[in-house]
């Protein structure tokens, strides 16, 4: 519930936000991010639906790759669920 | 260049402790990075990674559950929750409902959410109702439950609240006789939000290494080095091994909306019991949003003590670090993801979870049985 995953900004409307990652849209604020800068393209930390950091777009590379390396060992765990 | 985790695993080898270390960390996210990148059998063997108090759907104290789905049975209301609630069990007799997903089958309106914006959609679909959001979290989820309340809320909407701050739990071990570590790994997300500096009591007071990670491989392993390197030149500080993200002061913002709607109070844990400053409860100005100030109490005291954990289960030493989730009795045997009976089985961030679905199969509580009692 504290891990929160880097977004694409996509469209700015105020404190709404359309961000992406992995071809899946969400609806996010920016409501915590108010003082900053944001623009389309800029790479956001979303938690349940907030942005809560800018980062970098190497940074938002980084942390999908060790959540594709998370989800591959599981996708291997045939019996977790 | 950063180091590679290789160069960082050789780093930790050269070290040569001449003692063993145990190093707590608080947040199931790093533990699963942890336990998912076997760092574990990676490290040198004088170096033990030990899961704390890191999930916050495994403290959610059981009598707030058992509320929520009391509110949902026998009130006309809309219940939200964050998905990863609604399976969590309560104790009750044999064909009550035993968790939310329960209730809900049981005919109760329950609908999970993966954010607060959810809520507010749903409150705003449904005028006539009154939609009450049971909010269980740490400092991560508690502040934009906060912002949603600071931003504005439907009237109709009512927010159960059961947040809870990480530091304090922390704060409670190493002010007990027998902590258990010697030195913290302090949660990344947590941090970016609230500021490193809630972490600096671990060393200021208690003399303990402590550092901030983020969740790759390579920045917990980069923690790790850092609180062996203090351990051992013994000046303990608070280090900030997650700078890209981790900025001083957290993110002023959220801090605000969470000052702002929201005071510290004392707080129960599952299993562990009252944690001084632990909790959050709205505050006055907020009362219109308060489901305990509008709605009635299902609390019962009888059921209270009994409730805490199901039969068996191991949770509350497993949640402060006293046991390695294997060596609960039922881990594996009676407690599977599958079958859970416990809160750290059911949570994607309990260690029991996180230990099953990284392939710790073995179940070692009679070897630990008697290392107990052999001293
Ligand atoms: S293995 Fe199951 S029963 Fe044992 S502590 Fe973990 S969740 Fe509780």
């Amino acid at each position: 519930m504290c891990l929160a995953v880097p977004m694409q900004v996509r469209t700015v409307d105020g404190f709404n936000c359309v961000c992406e990652a992995r071809g899946i849209e969400r609806e996010v604020s920016l409501f915590m991010l108010q003082n900053e800068n944001i623009e389309i393209g800029d790479h956001v930390l979303v938690h349940v639906g907030y942005a809560i950091q800018k980062v970098s777009e190497e940074q938002a590379a980084d942390t999908w790759q060790l959540f594709d390396e998370v989800l591959a060992a599981e996708d291997s765990i045939h019996d977790v669920r | 260049m950063q180091p590679t985790d290789r160069e960082w695993l050789e780093a930790l080898r050269e070290l040569e402790l001449d003692r063993p270390v145990r190093i707590m960390n608080v947040c199931g996210g790093h533990e699963r990075s942890i336990s998912m990148a076997g760092l574990r059998t990676a490290i040198p063997d004088n170096i033990e990674l030990v899961p704390g108090p890191g999930c916050p759907v495994c403290i959610c104290p059981e009598e707030d559950v058992y509320e929520a789905m009391q509110l949902a049975l026998n009130e006309d209301i809309i219940l939200v929750a964050f998905g990863d609630m609604l399976r969590v069990p309560v104790n009750v007799p044999k064909r009550e409902p035993r968790s939310l997903e329960q209730a809900k089958a049981a005919g109760a309106d329950i609908r999970p959410i993966a954010s607060p914006g959810e809520a507010v959609r749903i409150a705003t679909a449904n005028p006539q109702k009154k939609v009450v959001f049971f909010a269980a979290g740490f400092e991560t989820t508690t502040a934009p439950v906060a912002a949603m309340l600071a931003e504005g809320a439907p009237d109709n909407l009512l927010v159960l609240l059961s947040g809870r701050l990480t530091w304090p739990a922390v704060a409670m071990l190493l002010e007990s006789e027998t902590p258990g570590f010697d030195a913290l790994i302090a949660p990344g997300h947590v941090s970016t939000v609230m500021g490193p500096e809630e972490w600096e009591f671990v060393a200021e007071r208690h003399g303990l290494p402590c550092a901030v990670a983020g969740f790759r491989a390579d920045t917990l392993l980069a923690a790790m080095y850092s609180v062996l390197r203090q351990l051992q030149e013994k000046k303990p500080f608070l280090d900030n091994c997650y700078p890209e993200v981790v900025r001083p002061g957290g993110n002023p913002e959220a801090r605000a909306a969470l000052e702002k709607t929201m005071r510290v109070v004392d707080a129960n844990w599952r299993g562990v019991g009252t944690i001084p400053d632990s909790g959050y409860e709205l505050r006055d100005a907020y009362a219109a949003h308060d489901a305990r100030k509008h709605l009635p109490s299902y609390a019962d005291d009888l059921r209270k003590r009994a409730g805490e954990m199901p039969p068996g289960c191991d949770c509350a030493r497993v949640v402060l670090g006293k046991i390695y989730p294997n060596e609960c009795r039922l881990y594996g045997v009676a407690c599977t993801p599958r079958k859970p009976i416990g809160p750290c089985m059911v949570s994607d961030e309990g260690a029991c979870r996180i230990w099953w679905s990284s392939g710790y199969r073995d179940n070692v509580s009679d070897e630990s049985q008697s290392r107990e009692a052999v001293g």
